[in-house]
């Protein structure tokens, strides 16, 4: 646009220049393909900043974050860019990105209290959305060091020591944040929350130990019983491998004779966990297992009241129908014998089915191990024809079943049953 | 008494520059004077050796400092004195101004000094707008809430100021304003141990507020959640049923075996008192019932020896389990008593008292418990021989 010379070829010019366009391409064109993607490269129509800046991909992005982060400027304008890039990314909810830029920003100590401060608050802020309870509060209590009447610092702290379950420190928090900020609602309704739970807390508590000694005086009364009937209870190896009915186990309270007597005495060894108790009558009830050595079977009753006799039981168990592994059909409820184990001496004593369990554990020679008694249930018939016969009874060991010449000294034995 | 010139030698004989066992002899004297009502009556017509003594709560010797405090203490707790003292002597800013310092040794002798002043209403008026403008009442209660404050006071009588402080409305609305949290800092205080004064003063303090029916409802919210602050005391170990427990207010469920009740019968009035008070609307009726405080109070009369606090208990389960009154007359505190029957009451009530005295053994006893809490009041309202 300069001399007139020009001007006279410039309608040429002009026109040579826009024939161009009818034969050659625009440069630099976006593809027609790929041209949103290309939009949103240019960093003036990006709609979300790419997670990683990659100059050779995002030149022009790159040259910005550069201008931003260079080191060249002052610490406090730098911390500042980097708090509200931390801002940026805590909108997004991108808490771990927030917590790196504010820390950068930390990093820079630029001398700035109140930055520093706010960058604190809002890592706390950060680290609370991702649950991690402790950092914030750290966060939270380093703010309120350098500005102890900041607000934010004040709630955000609360509610961390509330989140902790430390109520009483969030009291504190908040009645420190109430002397500067004595009407603010949050701090009052963070304050009540916290008074409320500690108060639950503390009902919990002490409903626990109500609990607690009631099991506690209940398994005392339950080995009164059991001692005051002169019912004996075996030492038995403690069995270390079960974890979970060992709560006797935990059970610090007890003194030491009865801890030793539960844990050795009535630790039940069942798998169905059942064990002796006391009902509101006075009278005890048993788990006892039957045991049926001529067929390697077992029975288990899990409540056998002491004062019912084994008769009823047996009619119940054998009386409607024969178990399934009697394949003789012998075991009817009036052939049967019953006997209980005297490990010590190897033998067996009878019982007339006729007692109750508690005559029969109350025997001398009776000892009730794992907390179950057994019983030893066999046909009569091996007495009725006078043989004698070894049988392996629940320990292992092979005893005699006394032949019918010795029966009338055994009967003697059971006369006091 | 004093003649006119013996005066002028006391009075000259407390300034600072006195030789201390000289102003330790003058002020001894002026203290045995307080120490009773005709020389109190007598001090009463020398402000000069008042204002002097105040100035002399500036010296150097804690003995001497200590002997003017014990005298103002005497002064104080007669009511004849307050107008010399608070208008003449203007003590009011000073002693603020000291009870708000950490440090200060005597911050004790001043609380019961501003106790005495705030007994009867004229003078707790002028002692509450020194305060509002010296410190603020908050400042009171959040100096009263710190424990270790003053390291070398107590500060328990705080308690009883506040009490008397909440006489005058425009003090119970400012210990009840919703935008604070002001009457929520005392409530754990109804059951401090250590002293049956600090108790004592927050008991009635939150008795003095429970007149105030407009605030009930915010009272036995979760705002405030005043209702298990005054059962606690009340409640014994005595074990409840499940179904009772679980009804109650949580801090009252499960008490453990050794929960003591309140030793005090005056401060286990107090407390009936107050709940009485909050049935006095509907609102409040339904909440204690729904908060199963009757099984609280049923234990709690089995235990009760003392005939008056008996009374008390008796007055609070009727309400608690009789029948809703008549429509128009649910506010029990805006019903009209019709004169001949405010009359009638006033004989029930007297015959009442009668009946109580009336027994024998009792009497005596009381009496004899009488003369011990005379005592024991003389020596709280700090009168100091």
């Amino acid at each position: 646009m300069a001399s007139s010379a020009v001007q006279s070829d410039s309608d040429d010019g002009m026109d040579e220049f826009m024939d161009k366009f009818k034969t050659q391409r625009y440069k630099n064109a976006f593809s027609e393909d790929g041209w949103e993607e290309e939009f949103n490269k240019i960093p003036m129509f990006m709609k979300t900043a790419p997670e990683e800046i990659d100059p050779k991909k995002y030149p022009e992005l790159a040259c910005l974050q550069a201008i931003i982060h260079d080191e060249d400027r002052p610490p406090g304008e730098q911390a500042k860019s980097l708090k509200d890039e931390g801002n940026a990314f805590f909108k997004e909810k991108n808490y771990e990105k927030a917590i790196l830029s504010y820390t950068a920003g930390l990093k820079k100590k630029c001398g700035d209290q109140d930055l520093d401060t706010v960058l604190l608050t809002n890592r706390a802020a950060a680290h609370f959305h991702l649950g991690n309870m402790r950092s914030a509060l750290n966060d939270a209590a380093s703010a309120k060091k350098i500005k102890p009447d900041h607000l934010k610092a004040l709630i955000r702290g609360a509610q961390c020591c509330i989140a902790l379950r430390n109520f009483s420190e969030s009291i504190q928090w908040c009645d420190e944040g109430l002397k500067v900020h004595p009407t603010d609602k949050k701090l009052q309704e963070l304050r009540a929350s916290a008074d409320k739970h500690k108060r639950a807390a503390e009902r919990d508590a002490r409903k626990a130990k109500v609990k607690e000694k009631k099991l506690h005086g209940e398994k005392e009364a339950l080995l009164a019983a059991i001692k005051d009937r002169g019912i004996k209870l075996l030492q038995s190896v403690k069995p270390r491998r079960y974890g979970s009915d060992s709560e006797e186990d935990e059970d610090d309270g007890s003194s030491a004779a009865i801890s030793q007597l539960s844990l050795d005495g009535l630790s039940s060894q069942e798998v169905t966990g059942a064990q002796v108790f006391l009902d509101e009558q006075g009278s005890l009830h048993w788990p006892v297992l039957f045991l049926y050595p001529e067929h390697q079977q077992s029975d288990f009753i899990s409540a056998f009241c002491e004062s019912s006799c084994f008769v009823d039981h047996l009619a119940v168990m054998f009386g409607e129908e024969l178990p399934p592994w009697d394949t003789d059909r012998k075991y009817h409820p009036q052939n049967l014998q019953l006997f209980f184990e005297d490990e010590e001496k190897e033998t067996l004593y009878q019982i007339n089915p006729e007692t109750s369990l508690l005559k029969v554990l109350q025997h001398k020679r009776f000892f009730v191990k794992a907390g179950t008694p057994s019983i030893i249930v066999l046909k009569t018939w091996y007495f009725n024809l006078g043989t004698s016969c070894r049988v392996r009874t629940t320990s292992g060991k092979e005893a005699d079943v006394l032949s019918h010449a010795t029966r009338q000294c055994f009967f003697r034995k059971v006369q006091h049953i | 008494m004093l003649s006119d010139s013996e005066t002028a030698e006391l009075l000259s004989f407390l300034t600072p520059a006195t030789r201390p066992d000289v102003k330790g002899q003058a002020t001894e004297c002026i203290l045995g004077l307080s120490g009773h009502r005709d020389g109190c009556r007598f001090l009463r017509t020398k402000p000069d050796l008042i204002v002097a003594l105040f100035a002399l709560t500036s010296d150097p010797s804690v003995a001497i400092v200590k002997n003017c405090y014990h005298i103002l203490i005497n002064l104080s707790a007669d009511e004849t004195l307050h107008q010399v003292l608070v208008a003449d002597v203007k003590v009011l800013p000073v002693l603020l101004k000291n009870l708000l310092d950490p440090e200060y040794l005597f911050s004790d002798q001043i609380c019961t000094i501003l106790s005495n002043l705030t007994r009867h209403e004229k003078t707790c008026k002028t002692v509450f707008k020194v305060l509002q403008e010296e410190a603020g009442l908050a400042q009171l209660v959040e100096i009263f809430c710190t424990e270790g404050y003053n390291k070398n006071a107590k500060l328990h009588y705080l308690g009883p100021l506040l009490s008397n402080l909440t006489q005058l409305p425009e003090a119970r609305n400012y210990m009840m304003d919703k935008d604070r949290c002001v009457i929520q800092r005392l409530l754990p205080f109804t059951q401090f141990q250590a002293s049956t004064v600090r108790r004592g003063g927050v008991i009635g303090t939150l008795r003095n507020c429970c007149f105030d029916y407009a605030h009930h409802e915010w009272l036995l919210s979760e705002a405030v959640d005043i209702l298990p602050f005054l059962l606690l005391p009340l409640a014994g170990p005595e074990e409840l049923s499940d179904e009772e427990n679980e009804g109650l207010p949580v801090d009252l469920q499960y008490l453990p075996e050794d929960k003591k009740r309140e030793d005090d019968p005056d401060i286990r009035k107090m407390l009936l008192e107050t709940l009485l008070l909050l049935t006095a609307t509907k609102a409040g009726r339904q909440t204690l019932k729904d908060k199963n405080v009757y099984p609280i109070m049923r234990e709690f009369h089995r235990w009760e020896k003392d005939v008056h606090v008996t009374a008390a208990c008796e007055k609070l389960v009727q309400v608690l389990i009789g029948d809703e009154p008549e429509q128009g007359m649910e506010n029990l505190m805006e019903v009209e008593i019709p004169e001949d029957v405010e009359e009638k009451l006033k004989e029930a009530d007297a015959k009442e008292q009668q009946e109580l005295e009336k027994e024998p053994e009792k009497r005596q006893e009381e009496e004899k418990e009488e003369e011990k809490r005379r005592t024991d009041r003389e020596q709280e309202s700090g009168l100091i021989k």
